[in-house]
């Protein structure tokens, strides 16, 4: 009984890795409820019902988009100095939580 | 990436010993707390504690107007960019969405030993915890000669609403070729950029329909925010209208008269064919009665906003002594996240995360021409700690400046959405 729950771990293990390693990378130390209150700071500006005029909507925002888009502005790829300075004070585990959180939101 | 910071919070409060300081809830009822004031510090804070608490704190918020008009944008109406509708919002999202119980009615006083606050009606309601943000009062006197009386005739439309419409048909309505007088506020005050964008906008419809006007502005201090960014917008849109005179050059406003509309300093008497008087400023009456405030303002604990007097009590956005944050609707804003957090915690054992501040003051100089500046904060023992911060630069590209300017229109919406929604 054990060896074949074993069996059927590592079976589904393997179907599944690339993704889970994946996401697992993307998303270390994500916490939604985390996210959520970080999110605070983000919907003063970015409208939180969604409507786009001047500042874009970040709701929904896929988790690779949204790391890939705070991280250029971390790095001053992307300019916009109020993002620049917002992505400057947020670490690894403050930038997943935000695309955890934001990627379930509406 | 760069660093892993450590999200850190502290889970507070024992069950234990969340019952034994609020009796209520040992018998089953709500922890409560009331809200004095529903600008962008008091309808972000009801707004919050309702919505993360789920039911499980009730939320009043004390709030006398059922249509309020913001501040923040009251310029761009004046300079004929929004209009005043536009600039209105009602608490029907608070209420229906997220459960807030709005009472439409002054607060008149304060028992912080009762935890009561007595209703101009003559009602009251206990709390749990209290937060005041009540805004700004205007000390009339400040400015010899100046009083509520003469508000009608030079307008300190500080306070947006009706005054703001009266400034309007004032610069509206001014003999061509005339002067405009207006007389800028003491640090510190509310919204620091504010005078100097609404000098641009009161320049930017005389340019429009009275090009040989004058704006002299008897300025009580001898600098100001985004001074360089503003003066370099009046002399490339407005050239020669705009006369701004320091208090050093002028020597100080020795006294107004609103009959003959002259402004008296060392340097010579000034006489307006309209004006502005934007006097001194302190915190909104109630947090006096609440007897939180030293002086003109209040003192707070910079990790939760929570007065230095009272720890039931909260004192939110201008009425607040949060250095180094700026009094705009942004701190405001930001604050009472802040204080949501904190009071939550206390109240239901929920997470308190580490405070975060952050503030961006946008102005509109001229059309399409917007300037920024901005900063990010932390909480230190003695004071809310700058950590980072930006401003826009003289001799941009027009481009850049439309970009900020579409940007502010993006903040308005969001931040209204966030206080009301």
């Amino acid at each position: 009984m054990k060896s074949k729950f074993v069996f059927f771990s590592i079976i589904i293990l393997l179907l599944f890795s690339n993704k889970i390693l994946a996401d697992d990378k993307a998303l270390a130390g994500a916490d939604f409820e985390y996210g959520q209150h970080l999110s605070g700071e983000c919907v003063t500006c970015h409208n939180s019902t969604g409507l786009g005029q001047g500042i874009p909507k970040i709701t929904g925002m896929k988790t690779a988009v949204f790391i890939k888009k705070i991280l250029a502005y971390k790095t001053k790829e992307k300019d916009n100095a109020v993002m620049q300075m917002v992505a400057d004070r947020l670490g690894e585990e403050e930038i997943n939580s935000l695309a955890l959180y934001l990627s379930k939101t509406k | 990436m760069a660093k892993i910071t450590r999200r850190s919070f502290v889970g507070i409060m024992a069950a234990s010993t969340t019952a034994l300081s609020m009796p209520s809830i040992a018998f089953g009822a709500l922890p409560r707390v009331v809200v004095i004031g529903g600008g962008a510090g008091g309808a972000t804070a009801a707004k919050y504690i309702a919505k993360d608490s789920k039911g499980a704190v009730d939320v009043t918020l004390v709030e006398a107007s059922k249509r309020y008009y913001t501040c923040f944008f009251s310029n761009l109406y004046l300079g004929d960019f929004r209009n005043y509708g536009s600039i209105g919002h009602n608490y029907y999202g608070l209420a229906v969405n997220h459960g807030v119980n709005m009472v439409h009615e002054w607060a008149s006083s304060v028992n912080s030993a009762e935890k009561k606050v007595y209703l101009g009606s003559g009602a009251t309601v206990s709390y749990d915890k209290l937060v005041i943000s009540p805004g700004i009062d205007l000390k009339f006197n400040s400015v010899n000669g100046y009083s509520p009386e003469a508000q009608s005739i030079m307008p300190h439309a500080w306070k947006s609403g009706t005054q703001v419409q009266l400034l309007k048909n004032q610069v509206k309505g001014m003999k061509k070729g005339g002067t405009f007088v207006m007389v800028p506020p003491p640090n510190p005050y509310r919204c620091p950029p504010g005078p100097y964008e609404r000098i641009s906008m009161i320049a930017h419809q005389f340019k429009k329909t009275n090009p040989t006007a004058k704006i002299v502005v008897l300025d009580p201090k001898n600098k100001f925010s985004k001074q360089s960014l503003f003066m370099e917008g009046w002399q490339k849109h407005y050239p020669g209208m705009i006369e701004w005179i320091s208090a050093d050059t002028h020597g100080g406003i020795k006294k107004i008269n609103t009959s003959t509309m002259e402004f008296e300093t060392d340097l010579d008497t000034f006489k307006a064919d309209a004006a502005s008087v934007i006097p001194a400023q302190q915190a909104g009456r109630i947090a006096m009665n609440a007897g939180v405030n030293k002086g003109d303002w209040c003192p707070i604990v910079p990790a939760s906003m929570q007065s230095q007097a009272d720890e039931n009590i909260y004192v939110l956005g201008d009425a607040s002594i949060a250095k180094s944050m700026p009094k705009s609707g942004f701190s405001a804003n930001s604050q009472a996240k802040v204080a949501a957090n904190h009071i939550r915690g206390s109240l239901t054992g929920s997470k308190v995360f580490t405070p975060r501040f952050a503030n961006t003051c946008w102005s509109l100089v001229a059309t399409n021409d917007g300037i920024k500046v901005g900063a990010n904060y932390d909480a230190k023992p003695d004071k809310i700690n700058k950590t980072s911060g930006f401003i826009s630069k003289t001799g941009e590209d027009s481009n850049l400046r439309k970009a900020t300017y579409e940007e502010s229109i993006g903040w308005y919406s969001g931040i209204t959405s966030d206080m009301f929604s």
